[in-house]
């Protein structure tokens, strides 16, 4: 009757061993990226070497702009703000736009999706629309909002709405025929069906087109606000170059691409929320 | 019970992407009954989905219309609810809430805690109360189609249909959802239209079977009532009397329509070669014994000598086959029973007439009557005995098999138990089973007892199964037993080639019945591709001593005759005898024209040439009247007056048969 006791040593949950295995594994999953973006430094640092280098090398921009990183928070009013206010601001705009872009992308998506009339008379003209450039859109939006801070968030909006919906489109199309004959079946009514089949089998759909949307987002309101001015982290940029500071810029640089990552994994979460445990019938 | 559900004469044509026209169903008639479960069989691509979901309001019958209680069914509804293929459960839905999706739309009227109840009721009827919140995704697959299940009865539709339910599990799984389908179905009195390809699940859930032909154009072939009791499980479907013959029928259904789709695809041309018109020939054999012919003459090289270098044997499941085989010229010959002929020619049991010739008697004697060996425990012995069994449990029906109605056995069977005064329509039930499942039904106590050809007999006496109470050597000894059959107008077409069958098969029979050569014989026939049975089996009467299970076996040299004693001949005197047994017992008509009818089945010229051409003389037999066994004697001269001599008969019917029928002939399957 040792069998028990054994069975208890197994089960006990501290293990140090284990824990060191886990540790090691995740180090060996982070070496390689970290080397990379090592040499990476290095060979940009051995190019920008020398004094007359055009641009600055990796410790030149540290030394610039270490009043930037170590103090993202400070505003002297006007333009003149930490980068986290101007980053903010750049956020809220994407923020407003896209959510606009969503709202309407998702409703216009389900009404296209669900009314063949509606999908042969609209799609051509959605299928041309999307295929214009953002900053295409910045003029007209001027020339119909006459303000700076509206014609960005149209732009964003612009952007972001095509991939919304056309893919909400897809996934209300890609229904499953079995689940609209099982409601046909049922004789579901309007509300019952877009709630318990329609909506929850597009979601997925749905997702992919907003992913695709925030990223559009976030590159289209660079560009806009180095036009517009203002706050905002895309004017920042281009106030930089304006005043030389390359350091500045490439800081900056640096942050939108971090920004726009982490708005990229925050939507690839929110869907995660919703589709994980559906994944698969 | 009155009609609840009909599918009146329904078509469903599909327009194609290319503008042309996909017929998938063509005049499906189909009434249902309430509380009956019917299965839609057939195969796939036969348009059983199709009518499915036509009775579910899911598509629209092109011409025609479903009507449900007498009303036009236009639009799916709760009242016909779906079990579908596939589950088809919400994914993002619990098991209850799947359930609940349903009841809810469905049952609007009810209050709300009646709803609960209903649900929490159906999650307990399929034993899911452990599962209750659990998504599908977290469910197997028998669980997910017990939910679809649930969520089906729950709405209380008044046709439940089932699209393959269990087609995607497995046999264990399958197994016991059955059981609870079938007690649900019970208790709750649904009327059921479920499609299958399962067999063995369509006999076991349904009442009627419906057999669906192959697209396009896909018709119901045949519908099979189940006359097995309620409440049924699965042992007592597999032991009941008629569950071999309704499997065999529903099995041999199947193939038929495979065969006629490889039909379709590969049309035969007739290779002329050799001076011959067609040398490329479908020969239809059943395993048995005296298939020896046949075997011998392609494993001996008789066809090859006589030019017909391409010779297929092709076994067939049953003597239905072989019949339906020549009919509908999947064949081009086949060894036959002795009736089948003239029984094909004259239009049998109400049949479509086809004229059918023979020049050849392949085959005498080779039967006997094997009994089930209860009956020798109960001390029958022989025929007086049997009489008397039957005289003291009038309760208790003997049921016999028989190959073919027209079947030398079924005749001579019958004849057999007249002459003790044994009404073979009345004192027992005959049953038509192929011959390679006698014995597997006389095991499963389907029957008592039958008459067929070997090995069968001797694989009962062998297994200690059964016991020989007859052969035909004690009935009638050198009576006519298998023919070489071939369409009329395939005779006509191909005379040359008619001839040459011919005389290959004389030199395969002549060569059979060498004694040296019955070694051989008995070893090409245990081979898999013709009978495969057992040599033990095969051996007695072809080679060996004949047992019949009491006492010790007997040489019997003439138990198969193959040639000896002028058994080739096809004889007409005995032809007529044969037509007057089987107008004795309603199978045909009895010919007023019956000279005409022995001269055109029974080919004596094809017959005689054949035979000096190889060099055998005085063939001929003599015509003289038939003594049988009882004494009586059949003159030939007078075969009506015969007839009205008998003592147990049915009504005979005496007419002129034509047999030029001009009218056209309808190529339907086997009805």
């Amino acid at each position: 009757m040792t069998a028990p006791v054994n069975i208890k040593g197994n089960r006990s949950k501290f293990d140090p061993q284990k824990l060191l295995e886990m540790t090691w594994s995740k180090v060996r999953e982070l070496l390689p990226p970290a080397i990379a973006i090592l040499i990476f430094l290095v060979v940009w640092q051995l190019f920008t070497n020398s004094p007359d280098s055009n641009l600055p090398s990796p410790i030149r921009v540290v030394e610039d702009t270490w009043e930037l990183i170590i103090d993202p928070f400070f505003d002297h009013g006007g333009i003149d703000k930490g980068l986290f206010w101007q980053i903010w601001t750049s956020l809220q705009r994407v923020a407003l736009g896209f959510s606009l872009a969503a709202i309407i992308g998702i409703g216009l998506g389900i009404l296209i999706g669900t009314n063949k009339m509606m999908y042969s008379a609209l799609d051509p003209i959605f299928q041309v629309l999307r295929t214009v450039p953002p900053l295409a859109w910045l003029p007209i939006s001027l020339a119909g909002f006459q303000q700076a801070n509206p014609s960005a968030i149209f732009v964003i909006f612009i952007t972001a709405i095509w991939p919304i919906i056309i893919n909400t489109t897809e996934g209300v199309l890609q229904i499953p025929q079995d689940y609209n004959n099982v409601s046909r079946v049922l004789r579901l009514d309007r509300k019952t069906y877009f709630f318990k089949i329609l909506f929850p089998s597009t979601v997925p759909y749905i997702f992919t087109g907003l992913k695709i949307g925030i990223g559009l987002s976030w590159l289209a309101i660079i560009a806009a606000e180095m036009l517009i001015g203002g706050v905002g982290i895309g004017f920042f940029i281009w106030d930089s170059w304006n005043s030389s500071r390359v350091s500045d810029i490439i800081l900056a640089v640096i942050y939108v691409g971090i920004v726009g990552l982490l708005l990229d994994k925050f939507i690839t979460f929110l869907g995660s929320l919703v589709v994980a445990e559906d994944k698969s019938s | 019970m009155s009609i609840f559900a009909e599918v009146d004469h329904v078509n469903r044509v599909f327009v194609l992407p290319d503008g042309g026209e996909y017929i998938a169903l063509s005049n499906i008639e189909l009434k249902i009954r309430k509380g009956e479960f019917i299965s839609l069989v057939g195969h796939s691509g036969c348009g059983k989905s199709t009518l499915l979901n036509l009775i579910a309001g899911l598509d629209k019958p092109t011409q025609g219309g479903i009507i449900l209680e007498g009303r036009q069914v236009t639009e799916p509804g709760p009242d016909r609810m779906v079990v579908f293929q596939n589950y088809s459960l919400l994914p993002w839905l619990t098991v209850r809430e799947n359930i609940a999706l349903a009841v809810d739309s469905a049952m609007k009227s009810l209050p709300n805690g009646e709803r609960r109840g209903i649900i929490e009721h159906h999650i307990d009827l399929v034993g899911l109360r452990h599962a209750a919140d659990k998504r599908p995704a977290h469910l197997s697959g028998g669980m997910k189609q017990r939910v679809a299940i649930a969520r089906a009865l729950a709405i209380r539709p008044k046709l439940l249909l089932l699209d393959e339910p269990f087609g995607a599990l497995d046999a264990l799984t399958r197994g016991g959802l059955q059981e609870q389908l079938m007690r649900i179905c019970q208790e709750s009195q649904v009327t059921c239209v479920m499609v299958t390809h399962d067999v063995d699940e369509a006999l076991l859930l349904s009442d009627r079977v419906v057999l669906m032909t192959n697209g396009p154009a896909a018709y119901v072939g045949q519908i099979l009532d189940v006359p097995i009791p309620r409440p049924r499980d699965r042992m007592s479907v597999i032991k009941h009397p008629s569950y071999y013959t309704l499997r065999s029928e529903v099995v041999y259904f199947l193939n038929q329509q495979r065969r006629a789709k490889r039909q379709k695809a590969r049309q035969t041309v007739a290779v002329a070669r050799n001076g011959l018109e067609k040398v490329n020939l479908d020969l239809g054999f059943i395993p048995l014994t005296d298939c020896a012919p046949l075997v011998v003459a392609k494993e001996r090289g008789f066809f090859e000598k006589q030019g017909l270098t391409e010779v297929n044997l092709r076994r067939e499941p049953s003597w239905k086959a072989i019949e339906s085989g020549v009919r509908n010229k999947r064949l081009d010959g086949a060894m036959m029973v002795a009736g089948m002929p003239l029984g094909m020619t004259l239009g049998f049991n109400g049949k479509p007439p086809v004229p059918v010739v023979t020049g050849i008697t392949l085959s005498r004697n080779g039967n006997a009557i094997t009994f089930h060996r209860r009956f020798l425990d109960a001390g029958v012995r022989n025929l007086a005995d049997f009489k008397g069994y039957i005289a003291a449990n009038p309760d208790q029906k003997p049921i016999l098999g028989i190959v073919h109605p027209t079947s030398m056995h079924n005749l001579m069977l019958r004849y057999w138990l007249a002459s003790a005064g044994i009404d073979p329509d009345r004192d027992v039930n005959l049953m038509v089973i192929p011959p390679a499942q006698m014995v597997a039904n006389l095991k499963s106590g389907g029957i008592d007892g039958y008459c067929v050809g070997e090995p069968w007999n001797s694989r009962a006496v062998n297994e200690g199964l059964g016991f020989v109470m007859a052969t035909d050597l004690d009935i009638w000894p050198g009576h006519c037993e298998k023919m070489m059959g071939v369409r009329e107008d395939w005779a006509t077409a191909y005379p040359q080639t008619h001839l040459a069958l011919v005389k290959a098969l004389l030199e395969a029979c002549d060569y059979c019945d060498d004694p040296r050569n019955r070694e051989d014989v008995a070893a090409l026939l245990s081979r898999s591709e013709y009978v495969g049975a057992d040599p033990a089996d095969i051996r007695p009467g072809l080679v060996d001593a004949y047992a019949t299970g009491l006492g010790e076996p007997q040489d019997l040299p003439r138990f198969n005759q193959f040639a000896f004693d002028k058994t080739n001949c096809p004889d007409r005197t005995e032809a007529l005898w044969m037509m007057t047994q089987m107008a004795r017992w309603g199978i045909i008509p009895f010919p007023r024209n019956w000279i005409e009818v022995l001269d055109r089945v029974r080919k004596m010229e094809v017959f005689s040439a054949a035979a000096q051409a190889v060099g055998m003389m005085d063939l001929g037999r003599d015509r003289g009247p038939i003594k049988m066994f009882d004494g009586t004697v059949f003159n030939p001269d007078d075969p009506v007056q015969y007839l009205q001599g008998l003592s147990i008969r049915q009504e005979i019917d005496v007419r002129e048969v034509s047999l030029d029928s001009s009218r056209p002939r309808v190529d339907t399957p086997a009805a």
